[in-house]
């Protein structure tokens, strides 16, 4: 903890007037932090682009795109904004109902995520927080390899509070998660019977024993953050709102598809 | 496997005299018209009955939402280009040709590289291909004809194949088009044409030296002796086409450069997106999609 304490005095200092009302807790971020960093830097080593276009403090939604139970993509960007320059917390609204297990609850509530549901998303735009979301949604946690980096519909009605509150939007394109992480296959009879959303079964996952079967593959990870795009502001007129979140969050999902396209175009080898 | 029936008109009978026995509508349309792009329908209905072979026996093509096309009027019919040969053009023809109500051409514009080969080039303009130029487009359009367009360009075709059905960013000249001239587009996803000439690697430097704008190496190309390095392979085609987007502009916002470009990546995300669905659907590449589902 002291160790922790001298190298993020910048986060600290800049996130002590965050409020903990989700349950947000600094002793199990600094827990986790070691693992964070060899993630990051040593086994997936990311390559981060246009984390300056970030507020530095003020309300904005980051929507990105995700596989796999574990949302590793929401970690890294989770580290990547507390190691930067200018550090912010953030916090990962995700569907959290179907995890059981309360020690899982917990101990994802402590690193920063919350429940995503519209009264949250409001109460943490009106607090200013740094909010990232992954909108592919529950079914897109058991997308099969062959449709590594294809984007899933993004559902706009879980974005509508951010429209509601006129928050920024930055699209945030992931490349790596998809392959350090390979779904073989979704196992649906398994899902049903642990009642998960999916069973995704990758070379390492149900194989293993334990600590062993979060395993992964070390590719080079590339997170991108596109600038926001502007729209008309329509706080007023519901009926405005909703075609406007309609048509915006299929403009951010195509977004984030065509810099995945640009992003593998330009990509030559996979591991380094 | 296939059948062989389409291909046994070949040789034997007169060519326009089966076009107007088979297709009486599309025949009395367009004979004897002058044109001035080249479109000589003798041409047309000597090679019709081959890629009519591939799109009802070969590629099994699925044409769904044929019936947006309009019946007669300008439109710009947009898409995502694939295969080395650009077949996907060709089955969008034999689709408005034979599936469509009241058949129309397609009059696709096509890149200045393939006008510099002898006879390929004349080959192409008589079975209503046109040269990419904006006057030849906005003559076209003024003649109410359907101008197919493929935005990605040459390097569309050129796709890898890990990149299959990932579109390159769209030039926005079809927009611009579209609005100055008052035209409908018309977005249309094809699925199949990036699989049927498996492309590995590009060989930059002998397409230089040959002047062509890319050499690819397939399992046949540049290995098999003539003809049969040109076969594709069998896959499933489907062909979906969206509903008509009128803009609604008025022409004068032809020169807004950010608009015409905001517009154009939403119909490029529009059809990705589309893209990605219809993958998702498909049971495996040689069979296709489930007849019963949608």
């Amino acid at each position: 903890m002291p160790e922790f304490v001298h190298t993020y005095r910048n986060y600290i200092k800049n996130t002590r007037h965050c409020d903990n009302h989700f349950g947000f807790d600094l002793r199990r971020l600094a827990g986790v932090e070691p693992f964070l960093h060899f993630l990051y830097k040593e086994w997936w080593r990311v390559q981060f682009t246009g984390l300056d276009l970030l507020p530095k403090d003020g309300p904005a939604l980051i929507v990105g795109n995700s596989n796999g139970l574990i949302p590793w993509p929401a970690f890294m960007l989770l580290y990547a904004l507390m190691s930067q320059n200018s550090p912010r917390r953030l916090t990962v609204v995700a569907d959290m109902d179907w995890i059981e297990d309360v020690r899982v609850h917990s101990f994802l509530v402590q690193v920063g995520f919350v429940p995503w549901s519209s009264t949250n998303l409001k109460y943490l735009f009106s607090k200013g927080e740094l909010v990232a979301a992954f909108p592919e949604g529950l079914p897109a946690t058991g997308k099969p390899f062959s449709e590594r980096y294809r984007v899933r519909e993004f559902d706009w009605s879980r974005l509508l509070p951010a429209f509601e509150a006129g928050v920024d939007i930055y699209p945030m394109a992931t490349i790596g998660c998809d392959e350090a992480l390979p779904t073989l296959f979704n196992a649906e009879h398994l899902s049903k019977l642990l009642s998960l959303p999916s069973f995704p079964v990758t070379p390492f996952f149900p194989w293993f024993p334990f600590p062993a079967n979060l395993g992964s593959l070390p590719v080079k990870w590339k997170m991108t953050v596109l600038k926001p795009t502007a729209w008309d502001d329509t706080r007023g007129d519901r009926d405005v709102l909703v075609d406007t979140a309609r048509h915006h969050t299929r403009y951010i999902e195509g977004q984030i598809q065509a810099e995945l396209n640009r992003m593998l175009r330009a990509r030559i080898k996979t591991f380094i | 496997m296939a059948a062989w029936t389409n291909l046994k008109t070949l040789g034997l009978v007169d060519p326009l005299r089966a076009l107007e026995k088979r297709n009486p509508s599309y025949f009395s349309r367009y004979t004897g018209l002058d044109d001035e792009f080249g479109f000589k329908l003798e041409t047309f209905a000597r090679w019709e009955p081959i890629f009519r072979f591939c799109y009802e026996d070969y590629f099994k093509v699925d044409c769904r939402g044929i019936e947006n096309i309009p019946e007669s009027g300008r439109a710009i019919l947009v898409g995502n280009h694939s295969g080395l040969l650009p077949l996907d053009g060709a089955m969008i023809t034999m689709a408005m040709c034979n599936a469509h109500n009241s058949p129309r051409r397609v009059r696709y514009l096509v890149t200045d590289w393939f006008f510099t080969l002898p006879r390929v080039g004349e080959w192409i303009s008589e079975t209503g291909q046109v040269r990419a130029t904006l006057e030849n487009a906005q003559k076209l359009l003024e003649r109410d004809e359907l101008v197919g367009v493929y935005p990605e360009g040459l390097r569309g075709v050129g796709k890898a194949f890990p990149e299959r059905y990932r579109l390159l960013d769209f030039h926005p000249g079809f927009v611009q088009l579209a609005i100055s001239t008052q035209t409908p587009i018309i977005p249309v996803a094809t699925v199949g044409g990036d699989e049927i000439f498996p492309n590995f690697v590009n060989v930059k430097s002998i397409g230089r030296l040959l002047k062509m704008p890319f050499f690819p190496i397939t399992p046949t190309f540049p290995w098999m002796p003539f003809p049969h390095m040109f076969i594709p392979l069998p896959v499933h085609w489907l062909i979906n086409v969206h509903k008509p987007i009128d803009l609604g502009y008025p022409p004068e916002k032809a020169n807004d450069r950010k608009l015409v470009l905001k517009i154009a990546r939403e119909i490029q995300y529009d059809i990705q997106r589309d893209l990605n669905k219809l993958l998702r659907e498909r049971k495996s590449l040689f069979t296709g999609w489930d007849p019963d589902e949608t």
